[in-house]
This record gives structure tokens, sequence and C-alpha cells, in this order.
């Protein structure tokens, strides 16, 4: 079986946002412990989080892990 | 003021007050080792000063900072940055340290083995605060 390699980590989080009423980056920041600034970054895709904010960032958008953030693997 | 987080405004300040405090600290320890002046305690009244100047800027800019926006404690990014920007400069020092060490055999008068060493720490702070500011701008 092939070894499949993760080539970057996309996340749904503005679409969540969005979803969930419209929450700000600013009340999710808030609902995760991190700082706006933080979030943004993610968004974006400045940063890769850790798994413990990942999971706090779904749990407060109230999704599953993997409807936040989306693994792109290669294709080998 | 921008939208930039407590920290991020902490590093500006720390950066500002470092280059302000240290970096006229040098050019006038320079003036004076340039004037052939090798006695290191021709130096320590300057050196005090640009300390407390220092103390006094990063007291003032935090306390600014502080009442333009909540002060908030670091998070995970934060960190991650500093601990990246440190591991990135730390060599600075290390460069400096070995500089010191030669100029010890080479027999250096202290005046300018002080200062290299200073200059050293000096630098490797500057760099590592430039550096948290542009991973915090640009991203990890």
């Amino acid at each position: 079986m092939k070894r499949r390699t993760i080539v970057k980590i996309d996340n749904r989080i503005r679409q969540c946002r969005e979803d969930a009423g419209g929450l700000s980056q600013h009340d999710l920041a808030d609902a995760v412990g991190v700082s706006r600034q933080t979030i943004n970054a993610i968004e974006t895709g400045k940063y890769a989080p850790s798994l413990e904010t990942a999971l706090l960032i779904a749990h407060a958008l109230k999704r599953p892990l993997d409807q936040v953030f989306v693994c792109v693997f290669n294709k080998g | 003021m921008l939208d930039v987080s407590f920290e991020e405004k902490s590093v500006w300040i720390q950066l500002l007050a470092l280059v302000g405090g240290l970096g006229t600290y040098f050019v006038f320890a320079g003036m004076m080792l340039a004037r052939g002046e090798l006695a290191l305690p021709a130096y320590a009244p300057l050196f005090t000063a640009a300390l407390i100047f220092m103390v006094l800027l990063l007291a003032f800019g935090h306390a600014v900072a502080a009442l333009t926006r909540k002060p908030e404690p670091a998070d995970e990014r934060d960190r991650l940055i500093g601990w990246k920007s440190e591991a990135r400069s730390s060599w600075l020092l290390s460069t400096g340290v070995i500089a010191g060490l030669t100029g010890l055999l080479l027999s250096v008068p202290a005046a300018w083995i002080a200062h290299i060493l200073l200059g050293s720490m000096f630098l490797c702070e500057v760099l590592a605060l430039s550096l948290r500011l542009k991973y915090c701008r640009r991203g990890l």
C-alpha cells in the first residue's frame, strides 16, 4: 500500500463562522482562547494550529474536526 | 491604531526601547572607544543611563498599549513565533561569544571584549524581535 502524505491542510473556518450565524473572528478567538490574529492566521493558511486548538475551534463551531479542517493528500 | 494583538504591540515596544536605549549607548560608546577610552568604569554611567532610559520606554510603552487594548496572554502561535525567532537569531550571540573568547586569547583590551559581547547580545535581540514581527505579519 502506498503511503500518502499531506500536501497541505485547508480549512473552512470562514464558511463555518458564517453558517454559525455570522460568528466573528473575535468571538471565535474568545471561545477558543487565542487572539483574533491567530484565528485570522489560521483562516488564511498562514499558521497550522495544534491539534488541541483545532479541536477547540471545531467544538466552538459545533462541527466535526474533518468538516473544519480538510487534508489535501498527494496523488501518489 | 492598527488592529494588532497586545503581544505584537509589546514586541514593537521592546524593539523601539532596545534600539532607542542600547542603540544610543552604542553610538556614544563607539565614539569613546574610537577616542581610545579603555577603562571599563568610564562606560558605567552611560550604560546605566541607557538602561534607565530603556526601562522607562518599556514601562511607558506597555502602559499606553494596555490603555488602548486589554492585555491578553500569549497564545500558542505567539509562543511558537518566539521560539522560532530565538532559534534563528541565537547564532549572533554565539558568534559574539566566540569573537570575545578570541579577543581574550589575543589580549584585546577588556573594554573592546565587553562591547563585542554586549553588541552581539544587542544584535541577537534586535534580530529576534524583528523576526517575531515578520512572523506575526507574514505567518510562520
